[in-house]
């Protein structure tokens, strides 16, 4: 995506987030001021996390997992990929969906020091995901009173892209936007579906294909 | 997680904890088409493993067909060699998306330098990949495999040695005692074999009395083996000498005798079976019902995983005495006598496997009358009879009338040596094919003494002639490269016909090479070996040549076993293969064989000089 493209669309964020985030650079500590300064495009971090619930209000983290992105590789070898520890609202009803059970959480990451070292790992990088918004606001949530800031990187929504790009494939038809469904589309190898890693990679992968459509 | 398919060659080299490295080290590359992963000349970063998608590997100082190197897809890995080398011989290209696994060069180097084996895969020869495939094979069900690589020395009984002025009453006492069937008699070189069989028709026939001696019974000369040779060549050479046992030879002494019955205690196939029935026929239709058993066997042995070169030696045997027992039935004994049937192409060279044509001729000797109006009739009408014959036995008539029903095909060896010494000068096309086909003719019925002058006479016209040979030769390169076949990738249903790209390049280069060092054999492998000993072709090059057509000629043979499933006839099929039906690893046996046949190629070129 183009320079002037990323310039503009900061320029049409809601005039409440622009001034939060220019408040955020100012009053964070200053390990984190790089953060504020936009980042290269060449490389991209995808971002996804499994969490409690789909309420991104109620929703506690899970798993998170982050993978870079330079060029047309994914370095899965350098992948950032936390448990963290099991959160109280950790219920059946999300377990079916992750297979994160209270067992497999024990011995996981606090929650600050897994958000410190999301932080260290995705630095100033864009992100990328899949329904980036609802990853973030889980995020977020808990990194506004521990740290003081919310992420302030340049996002991509992968999902956006891929209405975006079946708009103009199909322009009469109404898009199926299932994840999985997308990536068979798109015919991108599902890996490992609902476990952060597996997600993220795959999210990285067919935004890599997205972009050689455009 | 994305794993990549790490269960299988050379990966499995690899101890548990190494493989975990591996699995952790791994990336992912995800290439759009028309992409250079590793350019010519350059350091390469990765080893790369393909998930999915299709990559091409060319020269990029060529151009069109001839730059075509290999072809990866699925499953497949390249770049090892590469990094080994420190850098890319040619040029990786990208011919349909690919999602690649990258195994850092780093990694990779250090992982080789902790698991030798892992290393060594890599470097290996054509011939021990092979060797690999073909051990993974019989891992599948036969233990035949290991038969078929075991050694005469594993199966060996010492040899009950026994002078002349020995006397019968003893020899047979000493048979007893050693519960042996056979002795040998003699000294030194002298040794002759004495069965027991031998003894009893000698004592029945009152030739000798139990007190006389041994003296005068023993058959000479021996027929035996080499201690270091395979059990599947003994069990050849039985088969063709119609013996049950071989004397065995180590460095020119007697090591020991190898007995028909521990061979098949060891190997229970059909084989013989199929061999005494063959030999039992007393007429047209015991032979047919014998030979219908043929295509079986082939299918067994395959299935079993027998290298296909062994299958064919024994093939070869049998074929050739199915034909000569249809020749002995179908022609009258006076011609017989007089006359040489030949077989040609690929059943002179013993290299035909299933019966898909009849390629024969007939010399008759010098001085018989066949010239005769009534005389030429009747042997016309015997050729005829005789074709049918193995028309029945299973052998389609030759679609280019190569056989002895044509009159061209039968002639006096005189008449043979003037078309002989036409053919060579004349060197058009059709003179250089019919010597092709000549040179390869080996003689299955009949007086076999008269094939010798033939041969000798074509060396003597062709052998020194180099601007025959280089017009010969050029035969060779006739199917240009098989890789325009690749240029539709984007089908998946690529084909390459191995019969031309592989198998033709191969036997005919051979052949002149034969031709030039006047190599009397007819099989391309014991051309391979004489040429070896000659010093034309080192060790290795002729291995690996060896090894690739024998890689081929599976592959077409494969092909053919499918169309008799069908119903076709296996000369009716196709020697296409479809690249993307085979494993990874046949793919890789494929892409080095028509490596080796290119620079065979171009060996061929040199050395006669065809670059115009």
């Amino acid at each position: 995506m183009g320079r002037a493209l990323e310039i503009w669309q900061d320029t049409q964020l809601p005039l409440l987030t622009r001034w939060r985030r220019r408040r955020d650079r100012a009053t964070c500590d200053l390990r984190y001021r790089h953060l504020f300064t936009p980042g290269d495009t060449r490389e991209w971090v995808s971002l996804d996390c499994e969490t409690t619930d789909l309420d991104p209000h109620r929703a506690e983290l899970v798993t998170l997992a982050a993978v870079k992105v330079v060029d047309e590789r994914v370095l899965t070898s350098s992948a950032l990929d936390l448990r963290l520890q099991p959160p109280d609202s950790l219920s059946g009803e999300s377990i079916r969906v992750h297979g994160q059970r209270h067992v497999d959480l024990e011995g996981g990451e606090a929650l600050s020091e897994a958000l410190a070292q999301l932080l260290e790992f995705i630095g100033n990088r864009p992100l990328l995901g899949w329904c980036l918004d609802y990853d973030l606001a889980v995020i977020d949530r808990q990194l506004r009173p521990r740290f003081g800031f919310s992420l302030p990187n340049r996002r991509r929504d992968v999902r956006r892209d891929y209405v975006r790009y079946w708009r103009r494939k199909h322009p009469d038809v109404t898009p199926d936007l299932r994840f999985e469904q997308a990536a068979a589309t798109l015919d991108v190898p599902i890996i490992g579906r609902h476990t952060a890693l597996g997600d993220a990679v795959t999210t990285a992968l067919m935004s890599l294909r997205l972009a050689r459509e455009a | 997680m994305l794993t990549a398919d790490l269960n299988r060659l050379p990966f499995t080299l690899l101890d548990s904890g190494q493989r975990r490295r591996l699995e952790a080290g791994l990336d992912l590359g995800y290439y759009a088409v028309g992409q250079v992963l590793l350019e010519s000349g350059a350091e390469p970063e990765n080893v790369y493993l393909i998930h999915k998608g299709e990559v091409v590997e060319e020269d990029p100082a060529l151009s069109g067909e001839a730059a075509w190197i290999g072809h990866y897809a699925a499953g497949d890995l390249f770049g090892a060699i590469s990094v080994l080398n420190g850098r890319s011989r040619y040029r990786f290209r990208v011919e349909q998306e690919a999602l690649c696994h990258l195994l850092p060069a780093a990694l990779f180097l250090s992982l080789c330098e902790g698991c030798p084996a892992f290393a060594e895969y890599f470097q290996q020869r054509l011939a021990d990949k092979t060797q690999r495939l073909l051990a993974r094979r019989g891992a599948f069900g036969a233990t035949l495999a290991g038969f078929m690589l075991s050694r005469v020395r594993a199966c060996l009984r010492p040899p009950l040695v026994l002078a002349e002025a020995v006397r019968v009453t003893d020899a047979a006492a000493a048979l007893r005692e050693r519960r042996a069937d056979s002795l040998l008699v003699g000294a030194g070189e002298a040794l002759g074999m004495v069965t027991k069989t031998d003894l009893l028709e000698a004592l029945v026939h009152a030739r000798v009395t139990p007190q006389s001696p041994l003296t005068g019974l023993g058959t000479r000369p021996l027929i035996g083996v080499d201690i270091d040779d395979y059990l599947f060549s003994a069990l050849v050479t039985m088969t063709q000498h119609r013996v049950a046992r071989l004397v065995v030879f180590e460095n020119g002494g007697v090591a020991g005798i190898v007995e028909l019955l521990d061979v098949l205690g060891q190997f229970s196939s059909r084989t013989h079976v199929v061999g005494l029935q063959i030999e039992q026929a007393q007429d047209m239709a015991a032979l047919v019902a014998a030979g219908s058993g043929l295509t079986a066997l082939v299918e067994g042995l395959m299935a079993q995983g027998v290298k296909l070169r062994f299958v064919m030696a024994l093939l070869s045997a049998l074929n050739a005495r199915l034909i000569q027992k249809a020749f002995t039935f179908a022609v009258p004994e006076t011609l017989q006598a007089q006359s040489c049937l030949l077989v040609l192409g690929s059943e002179g060279r013993g290299e035909q496997v299933l019966k898909t044509d009849q390629d024969n001729a007939l010399i008759l000797a010098d001085g018989e009358s066949w010239a005769g109006r009534e005389a030429a009739d009747r042997l016309t009408a015997a050729m005829q009879h005789f074709s049918d014959q193995l028309a029945q036995l299973g052998y389609p008539p030759c679609p280019g009338g190569i056989m002895v029903s044509n009159p061209a095909w039968v002639a006096s060896e005189s008449a043979w040596l003037g078309k002989i010494a036409r053919w060579a000068s004349s060197r058009d096309a059709e003179s250089l094919m019919q010597l092709a086909i000549l040179l390869d003719a080996r003689a299955v019925g009949g007086q076999v003494a008269l094939l010798d002058a033939l041969r000798e006479s074509l060396f003597r016209h062709c052998a020194d002639d180099e601007l025959l040979l280089s017009h010969f030769a050029r035969g060779a390169l006739r199917f240009g490269s098989p890789l325009r076949l690749f240029s539709g990738l984007r089908r998946r249903e690529e084909e390459v016909d191995v019969k031309k790209a592989g198998i033709f390049p191969i036997v005919h280069g051979v052949r002149t090479m034969a031709l030039e060092r006047r190599v009397t054999v007819t099989s391309t492998f014991d051309r391979l070996e004489a040429l070896v000993v000659d010093g034309r072709l080192d060790r290795a090059f002729a291995d690996d040549l060896a090894e690739a057509l024998g890689f081929f000629a599976e592959l077409r043979l494969r092909r053919q076993l499918a169309a008799i499933d069908t119903g076709a006839s296996p000369a009716a099929a196709t020697a296409s293969v479809i690249v993307s039906r085979l494993s990874g690893f046949e793919r890789d046996l494929l892409r080095e064989s028509l490596h080796t046949v290119r620079a065979f190629k171009q060996r061929l070129t040199h050395r006669y000089h065809l670059e115009y």
